[in-house]
């Protein structure tokens, strides 16, 4: 089998680490005493966001399972997919965590004495596999566990991608040769080192990929020096991971588009900028800090008379990012913070004004003109930019663009 | 030999009367009863809401001293055994209560004293006013000059003003005589008929003054083996003086009293806003000489306030009762499950660590013995635990046995739930329960339907409770001669 390229230089031995794990498990057993395993404890209250490092980190709590009645299942299936994955690590085998949840299935169907290990649902055996990430502080990707590729179709005229495959050959990619089609950055780690043509003037995420297609069709990349990536959604650690990529390696400007709505900033863009509570381990090397929201603004629907929508109540998945953003206010480190000042502002304008308002509310300002939308990004960005450059510095609202300032 | 008579009642369903036919004189072998026989003809839908096998139950459960007996077409006879042999006492007249009444009433009636004394009035026109709250009526404002008044030279204004102080003074609550409700013990005994009985508890309120009316909730609540599913709603029956209600159940303040319990607390699933789920069968019972309905139909009664709390309150103390049994349970699953885990995930848990680890297989050995010493522990806890809960049980049941309340002819003596309530400040002399009179509650609403009826009258007055607020007799009720009390007899004749 190929070798698997790392996302990180891992100073574990993984399969030794869970050997001990084991053995010290087994001992505490033989003593008729507890084991004990423990995980970082992975959610917003152990949380902690620094804008000098510029995403979330782990705090000090602990999730602890000690061995009882209650817990014995989930010991047993932790043990149970550690096995799993430790084979996988050994023979070089990769898996998605539906295949392994099947492999699971398998096992279990072809040993009778496991059956009461088995998972009723691929949530179940998710949930194992994310604490045994947590447990050994571990990526999931590090444990020979990948996601399905999402999101982070990208396009520029000046980038060139050189992949190092694990043969140690090189492939290089020309962005700009490859017509209409978009470069994919994938979820299984790549090795891959970028290079401009010519200066790049600016990196833009757009939220929706279709709006990113448009904008690309339109000329956009062909106009100006710039990547262009679509997010599709919340970005997934491959898009995370790029867009960190392009920030280290470019270090161009880095902007975010999206619709003015809670689920977007707090879901969608904070994600992007500092990573999320659920995968505190990660978030160093799946985020990228420097990224700067550039809208929707709430100052844009007035500034553009941009049409809104009621954010309706009644609709339990609007009512859920309402109160979201309600307490992302009180308990987010990440808008508590007062560098994220303006995004908490954007937050308080929502839940104020119970509007929402979507990207593509931009080609509804000239209706005749297909560049529309391009020109107000690109005149935004660039009175972010002259605003920057005129304070010698970074924006006093972090990751909040300048421009309407 | 004694008579008793006998007749063939008609309903007349343009009218919504009876009509007597064929009224007779005949030798009766036994002291009392009444016996109600008829058929009926027509378009008939059995189950569910509204239906006639729920119509049954709900008659059935709420008159313990019924035997009933009945044939679906071709289908075998259907017989359910009377639980009660007890002969309920009708109830005797009763004074309205001076709390039941508005200003206007109140007047009314004191019109038809003349010059009888104002004091004199409230003893002999009402029903818990003594000396002593006549006192207690000119300390809170009522003057003494107006007490010996005579009533027809009081104004307007002077009615108005002890109307008021009346409203504010604490009387005892109004006597229970004057309604027909069923006993907890009757209602334990009855719920029994209605199919395989898990457990059950049952709960008689004392009167409460809803709306200015005595009223009286009872409530029963029983798990079924045999009927019902957990993702079902409970099955709600319904009574407004015994009388089962079976259609526009959404809006009846029964309803809504269950919807607005929390039955979740009691180990009931339950959406919101809804009734709770599983196999269950709740029977209220609202029993009032006064009832408000909401329709003319009478079948609907009317959700105020003070009612919808007290049905609320009986069937909060009733739940509490069933979540005894429903806790005890949830031990015992528990108790299982963990032993269940330990056979099943302690071998898999030490088999993985010995293959990860490559242990030898005196470890294993040991680590096996290591993981029951821990796991036991934890389920002589849950042992504990259980054991706990079941000594409860048991004692509560005792103090029920103390009771009466336990039966120990029914094979399902161990799943009996009831309690007196005793939370109400109420004066205690009314609570005999009056069981059931024998009233025919024979609803023969459908076309075509006649009902012969042979019947010895009683020499005992006839609950006069007020104005009784719904007949449960379509069919047919007293009318003439002697002696005691009458039960039925065998010789009535089929139309």
């Amino acid at each position: 089998m190929d070798k698997v390229i790392r996302i990180r230089k891992l100073t574990k031995d993984i399969p030794k680490e869970v050997r001990l794990l084991c053995d010290s498990m087994l001992e505490e057993l033989e003593k008729a005493n507890r084991p004990v395993l423990e995980a970082v404890k992975c959610s917003l209250d152990n949380s902690f966001y620094n804008p000098k490092v510029g995403y979330l980190t782990p705090g000090d709590k602990r999730v602890r399972t000690e061995l009882n009645v209650s817990s014995v299942q989930k010991m047993a299936r932790v043990v149970f997919m550690l096995e799993v994955l430790l084979a996988n690590l050994q023979s070089g085998a990769v898996n998605t965590k539906r295949e392994l949840c099947y492999i699971s299935k398998g096992k279990v169907k072809r040993d009778p004495k496991l059956k009461a290990l088995d998972f009723a649902g691929q949530d179940e055996s998710d949930a194992i596999i994310d604490f045994v990430g947590d447990m050994l502080e571990v990526y999931r990707e590090e444990l020979n566990c990948f996601a399905n590729d999402r999101g982070g179709q990208t396009y520029s005229q000046q980038l060139v991608v050189t992949e190092t495959l694990p043969d140690d050959s090189k492939a290089v990619v020309d962005l700009s040769a490859l017509g209409t089609t978009p470069f994919q950055p994938k979820n299984k780690p790549q090795a891959l080192t970028l290079k401009a043509k010519k200066k790049i003037e600016f990196c833009l995420v757009v939220e929706s990929e279709g709006t990113a297609g448009s904008l690309v069709a339109n000329g956009m990349t062909r106009r100006h020096n710039c990547i262009v990536m679509g997010a599709q959604g919340v970005p997934s650690n491959g898009v995370r991971g790029w867009c960190k990529l392009i920030q280290e390696q470019l270090k161009v400007p880095m902007f975010f588009c999206g619709d003015l709505d809670a689920y977007t900033v707090q879901n969608i863009y904070r994600t992007l900028k500092a990573g999320s509570a659920a995968s505190l381990i990660r978030n160093a090397d799946f985020s990228a800090p420097d990224v700067h929201f550039l809208g929707v603004l709430p100052e844009d629907v007035k500034k553009y008379d941009l049409d809104c929508y009621n954010v309706n109540e009644r609709d339990p998945a609007e009512a859920r990012s309402l109160k979201k953003a309600k307490d992302a206010l009180q308990n987010d480190p990440f808008f508590q913070d007062k560098k994220n000042r303006k995004l908490s502002q954007i937050l308080e304008w929502l839940i104020k004004n119970k509007k929402r308002c979507e990207q593509q509310a931009f080609y509804a300002v000239d209706p005749k003109d297909p560049q529309a939308f391009e020109k107000i990004l690109v005149d935004k960005i660039r009175a972010d930019l002259i605003f920057r450059k005129s304070l010698s510095c970074r924006s006093p609202m972090e990751g909040v663009g300048c421009a309407g300032h | 030999m004694r008579k008793a008579v006998q007749a063939i009642v008609d309903v007349d369903i343009k009218q919504n009367r009876g009509v007597v036919k064929s009224k007779e004189m005949i030798d009766w072998d036994r002291p009392h009863g009444v016996r109600v026989e008829f058929r009926i003809d027509g378009r008939i839908q059995l189950n569910g809401d509204g239906r006639l096998l729920t119509y049954l139950e709900g008659t059935t459960l709420v008159n313990p001293h019924l035997k009933l007996k009945y044939r679906l077409n071709e289908a075998d006879w259907v017989s359910i055994d009377r639980v009660s042999d007890v002969l309920p006492d009708v109830p005797p007249a009763t004074l309205p209560h001076p709390h039941t009444m508005k200003l206007g009433e109140f007047i009314t009636h004191a019109g038809l004293f003349g010059k009888t004394e104002f004091g004199k009035f409230l003893k002999t026109g009402f029903s818990r006013v003594s000396d002593l709250t006549l006192k207690d009526l000119v300390k809170n404002g009522i003057p003494k000059s107006m007490i010996d008044a005579p009533v027809n030279k009081l104004s307007e204004e002077q009615f108005k003003n002890a109307f008021q102080v009346i409203g504010k003074t604490e009387l005892q609550s109004p006597s229970t005589r004057s309604v027909l409700t069923v006993g907890e013990e009757s209602l334990a005994k009855s719920i029994l008929r209605l199919g395989d009985v898990d457990f059950f508890s049952v709960v008689a309120r004392k009167p409460r003054i809803c709306d200015f009316k005595p009223v009286v909730v009872e409530v029963a609540l029983a798990r079924f083996l045999n009927r019902g599913s957990e993702d079902e709603s409970i099955q709600l029956l319904r009574f407004a003086n015994r009388v089962p209600l079976q259609f526009d159940k959404g809006a009846c303040a029964i309803t809504a009293a269950v919807e607005s319990v929390n039955w979740r607390s009691y180990g009931l699933p339950q959406s919101k806003d809804s009734l709770p789920s599983g196999p269950y069968v709740f029977a209220v019972s609202v029993v009032s000489p006064f009832i408000k309905f909401k329709n003319a139909s009478k079948e609907t009664i009317d959700a105020s306030d003070e009612l919808v709390e007290e049905i609320r309150r009986a069937l909060m103390q009733a739940g509490q009762k069933l979540s005894r049994h429903i806790r005890r349970e949830n031990k015992e699953a528990d108790l299982e499950r963990k032993i269940s885990h330990i056979e099943q995930f302690g071998p898999i848990l030490v088999d993985g660590l010995v293959r990860i680890s490559g242990a030898k297989e005196s470890r294993k050995i040991k680590a096996q013995e290591g993981l029951k010493k821990l796991l036991g522990r934890d389920a002589r806890d849950a042992e504990a635990d259980l054991s706990d809960a079941e000594v409860k049980l048991a004692a509560l049941k005792e103090k029920q046995a103390k009771a009466g309340l336990l039966f120990s002819t029914s094979s399902k003596e161990d799943a009996v739930e009831s309690e007196v309530d005793d939370d109400l400040d109420d004066g205690g002399e009314d609570e005999e329960q009056t069981g059931a009179a024998a009233r025919g509650t024979g609803k023969a609403a459908v076309k075509g339907t006649t009902a012969k009826v042979v019947e010895k009258p009683t020499a005992k007055p006839v609950a006069t409770t007020g104005k009784e607020a719904r007949g449960t007799d379509k069919v047919a009720t007293t009318t003439t001669t002697t002696g005691k009390d009458a039960r039925g007899t065998d010789k009535s004749a089929r139309k």
